[in-house]
């Protein structure tokens, strides 16, 4: 038994000798590189050509702020609260709000200074009404910084542009919730329902 | 004489080019101006019917030679060697020694204006080609000489070797 | 008037000569683009034109429109003059290849050494930019180009001996002569070790990768070229690619038959007799400098004491091998 196994330790040297023989006399570790570089000749590339051929954004993306048009109204959901605003990492989100005619509250300008968002979300998180969203465009480059600070007009232009109709139904049933029957009843403004 | 001329050209060229390169204090500046000079020297070759000689001129001189002069140069710092004077200190012993060559020169050049000719004629070499001939008579009439001469640079080979190498095992 | 005659024969063939290799020196940046592209999964150029096809039309107008930066503490006039030397040794070297039967600007006996004359003179370009720039990254290149033009055009050289020895002759004519009527129809067989020893230096004689050291951009951003822009810049690289045509025309021409097809190929197809002889010769060229890309996209850099080991402890004593065998198979045969 012994003897066998040292003969075939003997055997299996001598092959491995012969081996690193070959390989070092016909290049077989450089061949091998060759049929593997004129392999992956044939395959196909991997490359996008990105204007031309966009990757389509994975559910969840955070990509440009648009202000939610609620579908009943047809007005942005936002009440100026501000919480957005006080939540945001980078204080990009600039809220004005003023008393309206029957003195409700009214929001006059809802700005976002998009080079300056970091993309965290937090804002959406914030909001009790899911009036802010990040839809999932993410070619929205300019020429100056005037064009990416984003006004309340332009905001909820992003959400008619950005949401195609599947979109904004996986919003809504995603992130809205069970608060979205909450909010149906009280058309007017959230109120602290308390103990009932 | 066309041929006078062209041989007018090429001598006026290779003295004045010479000239240039010793006079250069830019060391590169008199490479580039040896470059030229080989060339012209492979010109003259040609002209002899000497297309060989000529090739070996190129690839030799200029392509080798020169470029390990290049290498070495290139190792100088180039910008004290042009504030340096132009003469050592010892140029006299080199005068003397210019002096004597340029009579021992001028001696052999009148002395042995006309006699051994040598008996390849230029009609032999074209017949069978610059390369055959020189090897004809390299490996066949002059094989002694010229395995003398390379076992002369084979001494040189090592002791370059034996100077490079710190420690010999 | 028959002077004149053979003159604008001359110069009509040169013209011809430079502008089919200029446009193939052009056409052969954007082959190798795409072949190094798809070979690493990518696409090459794809924008200008269909597939990218114009875009070294595009680079080379843009190579003329760029600025021409000189550096302040240059050489000026060497510095003028070296990509001047690097494409002039370059191009002075098409003279002598026949691209087929008969079609060569000048038929000198002495093809290959003047080919060889002409590529180590290419390296003056080299040295001389690396020089006369002012930069440590371009001078390191020229240094490392110099040393290793010098050991491989050694081996080069002593490679292309069993092939001379075979064939009788320098004249590159005589040697595509004398591979067509020999047993195997072209040298690469029975100069397989002169061949091995030949494509190796011939990479490194035209600073190609694996042994591209004086232009590393990993270490010498772009080596010996540094400095240089614009136009100057476009001569170098012509120079670079007129040098791989002109080693993969060498080895076509000296190790796989030239223009010709070997016997035993048109025997069994005969119909291959009617294709003419330059597109034979094309193919293989093609071929050949498809390997260069390959290689290119195979092999890492060698560093730079393997490139000198490998040159001077390997290549030369096998070609010196593979002239003492050639002679005393002469000898026996």
């Amino acid at each position: 038994m012994e003897e066998y196994v040292k003969i075939v330790t003997r055997d299996r040297l001598y092959k491995d000798e012969m081996e690193s023989l070959m390989t070092k006399f016909l290049f077989l570790e450089i061949v091998r590189g060759m049929r593997l570089t004129l392999k992956t000749m044939f395959k196909k590339p991997v490359t996008r050509r990105y204007p031309k051929e966009k990757r389509q954004a994975k559910p969840g993306f955070r990509g440009l702020h648009a202000l939610v048009r609620n579908p009943e109204t047809g007005n942005a959901k936002c009440v100026g609260c501000g919480l957005c605003a006080a939540m945001c990492p980078s204080k990009c989100i600039y809220i004005y709000t003023r008393e309206g005619d029957n003195h409700e509250k009214v929001v006059e300008r809802y700005e976002i200074e998009v080079l300056r968002c970091v993309y965290c979300s937090l804002c959406v998180e914030a909001c009790p009404f899911q009036a802010i969203a990040l839809t999932e465009t993410y070619d929205y480059a300019a020429f100056s910084k005037q064009e990416l600070f984003y006004t309340k007009d332009r905001l909820l232009k992003n959400w008619d542009d950005f949401m195609t109709e599947e979109k904004k139904k996986r919003y809504f049933e995603s992130f809205w919730g069970p608060k979205t029957s909450f909010f149906r009843e009280n058309e007017s403004q959230a109120t602290f329902k308390g103990k009932s | 004489m066309l041929n006078q001329i062209i041989f007018g050209y090429f001598a006026v060229t290779m003295i004045s080019l010479a000239l240039i390169v010793i006079t250069r204090k830019n060391i590169m500046h008199s490479i580039v101006y040896m470059l030229i000079l080989f060339f012209h020297i492979a010109g003259l070759y040609l002209f002899l019917n000497a297309e060989f000689l000529a090739a070996i001129q190129i690839i030799v001189y200029a392509g080798a030679i020169m470029v390990l002069f290049l290498f070495v140069i290139m190792l100088l710092n180039l910008r004290e060697e042009l504030r340096k004077s132009r003469f050592a200190i010892t140029w006299p012993i080199g005068a003397i020694f210019v002096v004597l060559s340029a009579v021992m020169i001028i001696i052999s050049v009148f002395g042995n204006r006309f006699a051994n000719v040598g008996n390849v004629k230029i009609s032999d070499i074209e017949k069978v080609g610059h390369t055959v001939a020189v090897g004809k008579l390299l490996f066949v009439e002059y094989l002694f000489p010229f395995e003398v001469a390379s076992l002369i640079l084979l001494v040189a080979i090592v002791g370059a070797i034996v100077l490079a190498k710190k420690e010999i095992k | 008037m028959e002077l004149l005659w053979e003159i604008s024969i001359i110069v009509i063939k040169i013209v011809v000569v430079v502008s089919v290799v200029m446009f193939h020196v052009a056409y052969a940046t954007y082959f190798e683009r795409k072949v190094i592209g798809r070979m690493q999964m990518r696409m090459g150029p794809k924008e200008v034109g269909p597939l990218g096809i114009l875009q070294p039309v595009a680079d080379g107008i843009k190579s003329f429109f760029k600025e021409d930066i000189i550096p302040l503490n240059s050489d000026k006039p060497v510095f003028y003059l070296a990509p001047v030397i690097s494409i002039m040794a370059a191009m002075s070297a098409l003279a002598v290849i026949p691209f087929f039967d008969g079609f060569i600007i000048s038929n000198i006996n002495l093809g290959i050494l003047f080919i060889l004359a002409m590529s180590s003179l290419g390296a003056y370009g080299i040295v001389l930019a690396g020089w006369a720039s002012n930069s440590k990254y371009a001078f390191l290149g020229g240094l490392r180009s110099a040393a290793q033009v010098i050991s491989y055009e050694v081996s080069l050289g002593l490679s292309l001996v069993g092939v001379m020895l075979l064939a009788g002759s320098f004249n590159l004519n005589d040697i595509v002569e004398a591979q067509s009527s020999s047993v195997f129809g072209f040298y690469a067989i029975p100069q397989i070790l002169g061949f091995f020893v030949f494509i190796v230096s011939a990479v490194a004689e035209t600073n190609r990768p694996p042994f591209d050291l004086p232009e590393a951009e990993s270490e010498l951003v772009a080596g010996y070229f540094a400095e240089y822009s614009g136009f100057r810049f476009a001569l170098f690289m012509a120079a670079e690619y007129i040098g791989m045509i002109i080693m993969s025309s060498l080895a076509v021409l000296c190790f796989l038959g030239g223009w010709t097809v070997p016997y035993y190929v048109l025997y069994l197809f005969p119909f291959l007799g009617a294709v003419p002889g330059v597109v034979w010769f094309i193919l293989k060229l093609y071929a050949c400098i498809f390997f260069y890309y390959w290689i290119r996209a195979t092999l890492p850099r060698f560093r730079y004491d393997q490139l000198m080991a490998l040159g001077w402890k390997l290549l030369i004593p096998l070609s010196l091998l593979n002239i003492l065998i050639t002679g005393i198979a002469k000898l026996i045969i």
